[in-house]
């Protein structure tokens, strides 16, 4: 389980560092195998399927778009490295000294993946990373619900395997601006 | 609470789409309107804070990728900072430690909460020149509402005791802080669509007042005003956006009308809501009520703007505000029924 865990983050990492396609692909199987495993001993065996098979889904969608190469830690990225060091000290410290309880594994990569994830979402202006970004995020709020003794059985996951398969292929919408309102100044140029 | 405003938001939409001007693309309307009312309906039947995160996530993507003025990462931000923080409150809610841990959990889920409802300090950027659709209104005034109920309600099953006086202190400070900066800001702005977002942000405050005082009177005026705003302040800043266009300010009897509504005063909905809460706070503790009620004075000269900006309605939209102001008084002078639907 300790392995799961180190994967997991890894796999986030690899999402964070990542610009280019091939490098989220990796990112996004590493994470669903591993978050699947951690997934496993709560009992969810489906959920945990649900998880591996949607997020494979995502790591192949990943794969076909965005741009091309690996891109993992272009210059510049100095910053998303310590990111990804800091938090997982700050979540180790969390899941194995300050709290109890028989899955230290699981709580390390509910609480990394989710951070990082999110982090990454808001960093990026890129629609690819953060739809990457997105989908792993998903399939750790899936795994996290394994947490709750007393959780809704495996239906979180399989609705995390769901929004991860299908999030890569959320198209664009074009929505008419005829029911803009007034020509003025923003809101956030107003000062209140 | 939630069946309740699945159903004002259902009728939201039917005014919106029924009383909608001329040149609103209607089927447009509807089919995101009924997008976001089965997206409504699945975070009132999930059985746990996590689907409710799940559904969030998705619903947020699916308006991010709406094409619009402002690009899909500006517009994801907001709701995805709201889904992370939710998260890890809710992780922090499960793990066995200390107290604090727990206290922790309770903030994170109330600033998610706030964030994905775009309130303050997580206020969403906002475009007037932005369709509706796309813009952060729906949070704000749609789904929001719902969303919040739901929220609050799985959050006292998964928050313990002991963190429960965090959850409701940090629900009441940033009430205050959103009744005072919304109140002079639908004021003081010099922008009226702005001023119009400014307006949802004190009611808002009054609602998260309410969830925070955690006693039936709290919880009943905090319905009575998510209602309100589903079903009356949404419509009225629907319809005002032609007159918003043309920037003449009116002074007819239905502005000023229109203005009571929106300032809570009676007979309207938000008059029992107000009443409700304050007996609430002051049960709990009266300096509370003191500030609420010093708070409640400063509606009136942001709403008599608002009321202003309304212009004079004509032809549908007359129809339109004439049966959102019949449900405000309805709903003003005998709310027992709502409330009995929900429990309360």
């Amino acid at each position: 389980m300790a392995g799961a865990a180190f994967v997991a983050w890894v796999a986030a990492s690899l999402i964070v560092l990542a610009d280019a396609r091939r490098g989220l692909a990796l990112g996004l199987g590493l994470l669903s195998i591993s978050l699947a495993v951690l997934t496993w001993p709560a009992g969810m065996v489906i959920g945990s399927g649900a998880i591996v098979v949607g997020g494979l889904i995502a790591a192949v969608q990943c794969w076909r778009s965005g741009p091309a190469g690996w891109g993992i830690m272009p210059a510049g990225s100095t910053p998303r490295l310590i990111l990804c060091v800091a938090s997982a000290l700050l979540a180790f410290w969390l899941a194995a000294s300050v709290t109890t309880g028989p899955d230290a594994s699981l709580r390390f990569a509910a609480l990394v993946v989710p951070a990082l994830m999110g982090a990454r979402i808001l960093m990026s202006r890129d629609v690819t990373v953060a739809l990457a970004g997105i989908a792993a995020m998903a399939m750790a709020l899936g795994t996290a619900s394994g947490l709750d003794a007393e959780s809704a059985g495996p239906i979180p996951a399989i609705v995390a395997g769901l929004i991860a398969a299908g999030v890569m292929f959320v198209p664009a919408v074009p929505i008419s601006p005829s029911t803009a309102a007034p020509p003025a100044r923003s809101a956030k140029q107003d000062g209140a | 609470m939630e069946p309740e405003l699945l159903l004002a938001a259902t009728g939201a939409l039917g005014l919106a789409v029924v009383f909608a001007p001329p040149r609103v693309p209607r089927a447009k309307l509807l089919t995101w309107g009924l997008l976001g009312l089965a997206g409504m309906a699945a975070i009132a039947i999930a059985p746990s804070l996590d689907l409710v995160i799940l559904i969030l996530l998705v619903l947020a993507v699916l308006q991010a990728r709406l094409t619009s003025h402002r690009d899909f990462a500006t517009r994801l931000r907001a709701p995805m900072l709201a889904v992370v923080l939710m998260a890890l409150g809710l992780v922090l809610e499960r793990m066995q430690g200390p107290v604090v841990l727990e206290r922790f959990g309770a903030v994170g889920i109330v600033a998610g909460l706030v964030a994905a409802v775009g309130l303050l300090p997580y206020a969403h950027e906002f475009d007037p020149e932005e369709s509706v659709v796309a813009s952060p209104v729906p949070w704000i005034a749609f789904v929001g509402p719902l969303l919040a109920a739901a929220v609050v309600a799985q959050a006292s099953e998964v928050v313990p005791a002991d963190a429960g006086d965090a959850f409701g202190a940090m629900l009441i400070g940033l009430g205050l802080l959103n009744t005072l900066w919304g109140s002079v800001g639908s004021w003081r702005t010099a922008n009226d669509a702005a001023a119009w977002r400014y307006s949802f942000m004190s009611d808002w405050g009054l609602v998260l007042c309410g969830f925070g005082l955690a006693i039936a009177d709290g919880r009943a005026a905090a319905l009575i005003i998510l209602v309100s705003i589903v079903l009356g302040r949404l419509p009225l800043y629907l319809w005002s956006r032609e007159a918003l266009r043309e920037k003449v300010p009116t002074d007819r009897a239905i502005n000023l009308v229109v203005a009571a509504v929106l300032a809570g005063s009676a007979p309207f909905a938000g008059f029992p809501a107000r009443v409700l809460l304050l007996r609430g706070a002051t049960q709990l503790y009266w300096p509370l009520a003191v500030v609420l009620a010093a708070a409640m004075l400063l509606w009136l000269p942001g709403s008599l703007r608002l009321g202003r900006s309304m212009g004079v309605p004509r032809g549908r939209q007359a129809v339109g505000v004439a049966i959102v102001l019949g449900l405000n008084v309805l709903l003003g002078v005998y709310p027992q029924p709502l409330l009995t639907l929900a429990g309360l």
